[in-house]
């Protein structure tokens, strides 16, 4: 009895936590977003008033970012530095498809960014400041589009995990 | 620190397609190139020494067969994103004056659509043709005139040079500068502390501020500054005895030099020009002509770059014909 008790308990804790970690990913996804928004304003203030070049203001705001998105910075930061690439798009793209997979970023929000990658430092800040602007609104509609993702699916995929441990629970008792 | 002036240096600057085929040009003639040219839908070209090289995918197109290579729109935007280190917002002002230099001091002059604001240029948008120029500096270049430019061991004459563009005008003027700072031995002349107002970067090729073409040990280096506020900031600030700039035309430089000689400052500068006429000519130097110049040297490429054709005195007076 006490052996199908620690079982069932188990059974019920492990089907909790896959529903919790797949509620997370629903709840990480708009933080990420929003966070990216924030390191792109940081690139375009070293962009538009520090008329940093490019490179440079990337490493700068890979700097300041956490873990996942500061790879995605500093490898095309570190890309352009050491000369292996002849357009920023080649660097960004490679960048997007690569370094961003340990994110919860999915696949239309790496859509969104690769669009990003072919403006970036390729025309004059006034030109600049406008694209950002613009970009600025595309991501804002992304996370609200992630936002209501997490509202609907974060709950349900947590208390889905429990109750379906306790249906197994019951089932096998 | 002395800049070889080798088109290897620019290659980094273009795009692979063009460097590939850049590259398989023989030593004998990269040694010679002075220009690469871009233009988009057109033939990549090379020239230099007089000569013109049409490349096509496999190399010179005289040497190897094939087809020229036609110059795409894409190629040309990689290439502008390279010059500009990926950041053409950070050389916009380089952009506006029609070129951007590059680490060596080699320069890429660029054309496109121009975008006006209230009758000047604001920017140059599509960007479809390029000229790599490949920067050199030839150490004692200018012996020839030396002579005719000091008068006595501590002091020069009022100098201004004359020259069509690609006629060697540049370095005849860098080495000039570098002979007067570090002093000439054979004419026992001292080196005189120079104030280099270098507009647009050709003679002293600075890169972050440091020189990195040799211009002698007393040389005052004030690059990308527009030549008529870096005149006076350097007689104010670095008492120099020689203001050296290059390709004056505008009304406040000539104001400036003027300004200068007043100081008692020693003036080397050059302009734009076939012969003194079209010095003459110019209404926006008309304050510059009385006599202000001691030396007029007049340039061409009659028997290769650098050639010197004639050299003036005072009151236009011939005292050199070649």
């Amino acid at each position: 009895m006490l052996i199908k008790l620690i079982g069932g308990i188990l059974i019920i804790v492990a089907s909790g936590a896959f529903g919790i970690g797949m509620g997370n990913k629903y709840g990480g996804r708009p933080k990420e977003l929003k966070r990216l928004r924030i390191l792109l304003q940081m690139l375009e203030t070293e962009i538009i008033y520090g008329a940093t070049p490019l490179p440079f203001a990337l490493a700068n705001v890979a700097s300041k970012a956490d873990n996942s998105l500061s790879h995605f910075f500093q490898d095309i930061a570190e890309g352009l530095i050491r000369g292996s690439f002849y357009s920023v798009k080649e660097a960004w793209d490679k960048a997007v498809d690569t370094s961003l997979q340990d994110t919860y970023l999915g696949a239309s929000d790496k859509e969104l960014l690769k669009s990003f990658g072919g403006i970036l430092g390729a025309s004059d800040s006034n030109d600049q400041q406008k694209h950002f602007k613009l970009f600025y609104k595309q991501l804002e509609q992304q996370e609200d589009l992630a936002e209501e993702d997490r509202r609907k699916n974060e709950k349900m995929y947590r208390s889905l995990g429990f109750l379906f441990g306790i249906v197994v629970f019951i089932v096998l008792v | 620190m002395i800049n070889n002036g080798n088109m290897s240096d620019i290659l980094k600057y273009m795009p692979a397609n063009i460097s590939s085929i850049l590259v398989k040009l023989p030593d004998s003639i990269v040694e010679h190139v002075e220009e690469v040219r871009l233009r988009v839908g057109r033939p990549l070209i090379a020239a230099g020494s007089g000569k013109e090289y049409v490349m096509g995918s496999m190399g010179w197109l005289e040497a190897a067969k094939g087809e020229p290579y036609i110059v795409t729109v894409e190629d040309i935007k990689s290439a502008v994103q390279l010059i500009s280190n990926f950041s053409v917002y950070s050389v916009e002002d380089e952009i506006r004056n029609g070129f951007i230099t590059v680490s060596g001091g080699h320069r890429v002059g660029l054309c496109g659509r121009a975008v006006l604001d209230n009758n000047k240029i604001r920017t140059i948008k599509d960007i479809s043709f390029l000229n790599y120029r490949i920067a050199k500096q030839i150490i004692g270049a200018a012996d020839k005139v030396m002579n005719y430019i000091i008068r006595s061991p501590d002091s020069i004459y009022n100098t201004l040079i004359i020259s069509p563009p690609q006629c060697g005008k540049t370095t005849l003027l860098r080495d000039i500068i570098r002979q007067l700072s570090d002093g000439v031995e054979r004419y026992s002349f001292r080196g005189r502390k120079i104030g280099l107002v270098d507009e647009r970067n050709e003679i002293a090729a600075c890169c972050f501020g440091r020189p990195r073409n040799d211009i002698g040990i007393r040389t005052d280096v004030m690059d990308s500054c527009p030549k008529a506020e870096g005149i006076i900031i350097m007689i104010r600030s670095m008492s120099p005895e020689i203001i050296a700039t290059d390709e004056i035309g505008r009304r406040e430089d000539g104001e400036a030099i003027i300004d200068a000689i007043n100081a008692g400052v020693k003036v080397i500068t050059t302009i734009h020009g076939n012969d003194i006429e079209d010095f003459l000519r110019k209404g926006s130097l008309e304050s510059l002509r009385k006599d202000l110049f001691e030396r007029i040297i007049i340039m061409s490429r009659r028997n290769g770059v650098g050639t010197i054709e004639k050299v003036y005195a005072e009151n236009y007076c011939e005292i050199y014909s070649a």
